[in-house]
């Protein structure tokens, strides 16, 4: 709490005179912050770039009301006094990834939003990105890259893909351990001095790596084994990330206020593709444990539906009468749910249950009558004649 | 990780792919002799091929438009080739899918090889492939590291437990209205060859 105190105080002092204040630091989430030699402005310039194409990129969640909620809580997390320095960009990519570029670009991809739980999940991580930002820690590494190699070479490497672009630009999945450290400590910091539960880092990144864990056992080709273990030898020791977290998170005053309601509300629109862009991904073990892990024993309709499309795509002996049961408890938790009663519908048809298959078909298409695949799911559901 | 999604990408077209004319309005055979179907002007064979059981032509170039068949893809086989270190698996066919199956195979192999989520299915009716019973889909979607809109159609069918499919890509703008009523016309034409059944 000491740290925090003293951290604010400087912030303060900035804001409020930042004439006084040049003799210090300034930080780069202050306001008329600019690049302080060649090299960071040359980092600026291509970031500015970068962020041009990412306005344009078809990638982005354009949702104003998504944007003004995740903004809303970086904003509560670090503060409103710093949080306009940093411009978020919602892209919808399944996995989890959230991304800062040293000029105050934030990139949070879409499967951070469905792995958080709650609101202080999200905050954790956009707090912890926002470390990095404020911290320098990108113009770091590149001053330190430069250092050992021809940083034109380097900069010349990047094509200007957003997927490049994450690799130039800090990420949740990148930094030495000092850095990573640093930003974890610090946006602890952040997240308890703004009343969030400080539980709340080590509960996602707890979720992160199990589902890694799943993930790299189920995966026995070579290329995903050795992808899986490039990710555990860039983290060395997680146990030892994740114990500290917690042990810091203790010290903290207790909150139990971690916005899980205030969050479903926000992304509830939004989460229905989320979890249908995971399932598509064709990757059971890690879906599997992402949905228990958001079902926490209360398996809700959509969840039971996306359960069952898991189910239902990968389609192993045993599969198809799992995936019936989800459905028909989805369906009965919520029968508004149009795209339960069209896949229960499907799987009865492929089993043989024609008519009561033909049946489930004909309740999607009377509550989603508009949908773009009614001319198909009415030659389904039409009685075959005599 | 970042660069070796990128290769993902990039391995989706080959890189050695050679070119060659198609005769207008002349009968070809297609993917192993299985189809048989007669472009009219301007259609161009690759040597590089999506998977065993397809086949890829253009007109102007993959960018601007792209058209796959496949044909005889047996139960259990995939749509395309697995890119080199590829951690996603592409699902799999099965025989006694429904249409609707089909196109989420589809739709979900597709999401897998471009990266990308930003990929929609917009209609799905009833269509025939030959003259055999099918289905007809109509999808739009993005790839990575493209400010562009692409739409596609495909039309697929079960023909003795095989998949065939045929699919047609090309930009939004202009490219896709300009040549799709042509690619109609040619599925609507094309002929199916399913292989003799094998003697126990």
């Amino acid at each position: 709490m000491k740290r925090l105190r003293h951290n604010l105080t400087v912030a303060a002092l900035v804001v409020a005179a930042p004439i006084a204040a040049q003799p210090l630091e300034l930080l780069p989430t202050s306001a008329g912050y600019q690049p302080k030699d060649a090299v960071e402005q040359g980092l600026w310039l291509e970031m500015d770039e970068a962020e041009q194409q990412m306005r344009a990129s078809k990638f982005l969640i354009d949702d104003p009301e998504l944007n003004a909620y995740v903004k809303g809580v970086l904003c509560r997390a670090v503060g409103t006094d710093k949080c306009g320095a940093a411009r978020i960009y919602l892209m919808r990519t399944p996995q989890f990834n959230a991304a800062m570029a040293p000029n105050g670009m934030m990139l949070v991809w879409s499967g951070l939003l469905l792995r958080a739980r709650n609101e202080a999940e999200l905050a954790a991580v956009l707090g912890h990105e926002f470390v990095h930002f404020e911290q320098q820690h990108s113009l770091k590494s590149f001053r330190d890259i430069k250092a050992k190699s021809d940083a034109i070479t380097w900069l010349g490497f990047v094509p200007g893909g957003m997927l490049a672009q994450i690799g130039l630009m800090g990420s949740v999945f990148r930094f030495n351990r000092e850095m990573e450290k640093q930003a974890d400590m610090a946006a602890l910091d952040y997240l308890s001095a703004s009343g969030y539960d400080p539980m709340a880092p080590s509960k996602i990144w707890e979720q992160l790596l199990g589902e890694m864990d799943v993930q790299a056992k189920a995966n026995k080709s070579g290329a995903a084994a050795q992808e899986a273990s490039d990710f555990f030898s860039s983290h060395p020791n997680t146990r030892d990330r994740m114990e500290y977290l917690r042990a810091a998170a203790r010290t903290k005053a207790p909150s139990s206020d971690d916005g899980s309601e205030r969050y479903r509300v926000a992304i509830a629109r939004w989460w229905p593709r989320l979890i249908d862009d995971q399932v598509k991904l064709n990757d059971f073990a890690a879906t599997e444990f992402l949905l228990n892990g958001l079902a926490r024993g209360n398996w809700t309709a959509d969840l039971l539906y996306a359960r069952g499309e898991l189910y239902r795509a990968r389609g192993k002996e045993g599969d198809l009468a799992k995936a019936e049961g989800f459905y028909r408890q989805s369906v009965s938790k919520d029968p508004a749910l149009a795209e339960s009663w069209r896949s229960l519908g499907m799987l009865l048809l492929r089993q043989g249950k024609s008519s009561e298959g033909r049946k489930m078909l004909r309740r999607y298409l009377d509550i989603a009558p508009a949908a773009g695949d009614r001319p198909m799911i009415e030659a389904m559901a039409r009685e075959p004649q005599k | 990780m970042a660069i070796s999604l990128l290769a993902l990408v990039g391995a989706s077209v080959p890189a050695f792919a050679e070119w060659k004319a198609l005769v207008a309005d002349e009968s070809v055979n297609v993917a192993g002799k299985l189809l048989v179907a007669t472009p009219e002007a301007g259609w161009n064979r690759s040597s590089a091929r999506p998977s065993d059981h397809g086949e890829r032509w253009t007109r102007d170039g993959l960018a601007l438009n792209e058209l796959t068949f496949f044909a005889a893809i047996p139960d259990g086989g995939t749509l395309y080739h697995s890119p080199y270190g590829a951690t996603q698996k592409l699902p799999k066919f099965r025989s006694n899918m429904l249409a609707t199956e089909i196109v989420e195979l589809f739709e979900s192999s597709n999401r897998i090889l471009l990266n990308s989520s930003v990929f929609s299915v917009d209609a799905i009716e009833p269509a025939k492939l030959g003259t055999h019973e099918g289905v007809r889909f109509a999808y739009s979607y993005a790839a990575q590291d493209e400010g562009l809109t692409r739409k596609g159609e495909g039309v697929a069918a079960i023909v003795e437990g095989k998949l065939y499919l045929v699919n047609f890509i090309a930009p939004e703008i202009h490219y896709f209205d300009r040549d799709i009523e042509e690619i109609r016309q040619l599925v609507a034409t094309l002929q199916l060859r399913p292989p003799e059944p094998s003697q126990p």
